[in-house]
């Protein structure tokens, strides 16, 4: 998943444009769908953004599917738990009930309709902020908060952390690999085995990585500021028009219901 | 017919939870707290974002090159949560890292980590969110880790090192399930029992996914400081780590 949500981020036609347009049309969708509160405004948010996802910025609806869908263990469960209420005796107005040894399961209308409404501004913000990070690559993010004058300290340690995240994942491929090529992932047992061995080494590895940077940085005078270059961007009035459109549209939405 | 229904519906809740990982599932979706909720977790947690913040800026001011320790650290603590580990019950989880970090950095140091971790996987993975940030990063950067702390703290050199580091560990991971199930329970009260009965209601839902993995975590961490004790005793030692023996 994170391979395939870095790739259409660098791959996608959007990704020359400014991610303060981006950011902004997500922040608004998201904070629409929250302040208005209404099922439709969710739902019509989900749609907006995977059109554009899928007609305006080429990502395939099948990432986008997935993506969006990634969360759905998370969203299965707690909705169920907000629909489904369990006493002692059935509520009087209950839409369906279940007896359950001495427990009632119930569902009343009331819940159902709070568990679909959350449902709704849930799937519509997750889908608002998966468009941005479907767009947008994470150094564009952290070059965002930059320019957003966030500290110093927190946009280098996520630079380093973005940089070292692809380091590390590729040697732990490499030595999952190798693990498993050598029965490492058997059985039980064997799978803890090597999960520890792995999770120590990877420590080990990052440990000594950090310090050949800090070497490499070292030889070359670093003097405890890491400078880089500011990228530049595109401005996509496009962008701009469909940004009025969805925003319009929520708000009469949220008005209309 | 109307039984019916119901059991098509439990078995395609069942299944989802069995097919599917239950991967990051205790991470609260964006857009699911109500903005209020959102907005307290937040006020909540900064407290500990500021005070974290300003240890790792004097950490880097007495030392710069920490810096790059820190985000190698970061990286480490993400790349864990990718970790694919054999859950007790028969399916796969993943680990959330927070109580090994702890151990290894310390909780104020974890509580800005922690939340970067958090971001990244809102950002990267798409678990997560930027409006729930702030609960989500109280529950699995804040409390998780202290509880950690302090029983690692509490209990290492009085205890069997391999218990204190497992309840360490498997502690971590409950908070932060309970932590979680509380959220939710706050922000959705049931309509005849109130909080308490929706957060029972919350935590038996989740115990399906959490428990297991808080025991498999647990284990899993045991094993990895037993390894970091016998292969990176230094590199433990230049951690400057209570209870480890070089």
């Amino acid at each position: 998943m994170l391979r395939i949500i870095d790739q259409y981020a660098f791959a996608n036609r959007l990704r020359a444009v400014d991610p303060l347009h981006k950011a902004a049309l997500a922040g608004m969708t998201i904070l629409l769908c929250l302040i208005l509160d209404r099922p439709l405004v969710g739902w019509l948010a989900l749609a907006w953004m995977v059109t554009v996802m899928v007609w305006y910025a080429r990502v395939p609806l099948r990432v986008v599917g997935a993506v969006i869908g990634a969360e759905s263990v998370f969203l299965a469960l707690s909705v169920i738990g907000i629909a489904v209420s369990v006493g002692s005796e059935p509520p009087p107005a209950a839409l369906l009930a279940i007896p359950f040894g001495p427990l009632w399961l119930s569902a009343t209308g009331a819940s159902v309709q709070t568990a679909l409404h959350v449902l709704g501004r849930a799937l519509g913000s997750a889908a608002a902020l998966n468009g941005l990070i479907l767009t947008t690559p994470l150094i564009d993010l952290i070059e965002l908060l930059r320019r957003l004058r966030a500290p110093v300290l927190l946009i280098e340690l996520m630079a380093l952390s973005y940089r070292a995240l692809f380091v590390l994942l590729d040697t732990l491929d490499q030595m999952v690999t190798a693990q498993t090529a050598r029965l490492g992932y058997a059985s039980w047992r064997a799978t803890m085995r090597s999960s520890a061995l792995l999770g120590s080494r990877l420590f080990i590895v990052a440990y000594q990585r950090s310090q050949a940077l800090e070497m490499a940085l070292t030889a070359r005078g670093f003097a405890g500021d890491l400078r880089v270059l500011p990228l530049s961007y595109t401005v996509d009035r496009q962008l701009w028009l469909i940004g009025v459109m969805i925003g319009g549209s929520l708000v009469v939405a949220g008005w209309w219901t | 017919m109307k039984h019916r229904w119901v059991m098509i519906v439990i078995g395609a809740a069942l299944l989802i939870v069995g097919e599917a990982r239950p991967a990051y599932a205790m991470h609260i979706m964006e857009g699911f707290l109500p903005p209020l909720w959102a907005l307290i977790w937040f006020a909540v947690t900064i407290p500990f974002w500021v005070i974290g913040f300003r240890q790792l800026q004097r950490m880097v001011r007495e030392k710069p090159e920490v810096r790059l320790l820190l985000g190698f650290a970061a990286a480490f603590t993400f790349v864990l949560s990718a970790l694919k580990l054999p859950s007790v019950t028969g399916s796969s989880s993943h680990p959330t890292g927070t109580g090994l970090g702890a151990i290894l950095f310390g909780p104020w140091v974890m509580s800005v980590l922690g939340s970067i971790v958090l971001l990244f996987q809102a950002l990267l993975i798409a678990h997560g969110g930027l409006t729930t940030l702030g609960a989500n990063a109280f529950s699995m950067a804040v409390v998780g880790p202290w509880v950690a702390w302090l029983i690692w703290r509490g209990l290492v050199g009085r205890a069997p090192f391999w218990l204190v580091v497992f309840l360490a560990a498997a502690l971590a991971d409950l908070s932060t399930y309970v932590v979680t199930s509380l959220q939710l329970a706050l922000a959705f009260p049931d309509p005849a029992g109130g909080i308490l009965a929706a957060f029972a209601k919350f935590g038996a839902i989740f115990a399906v996914t959490q428990i297991p993995l808080a025991i498999s975590e647990g284990i899993l961490t045991v094993l990895i400081m037993h390894a970091l004790q016998t292969n990176a005793a230094a590199e433990l030692q230049a951690l400057a780590i209570k209870g480890v023996r070089s």
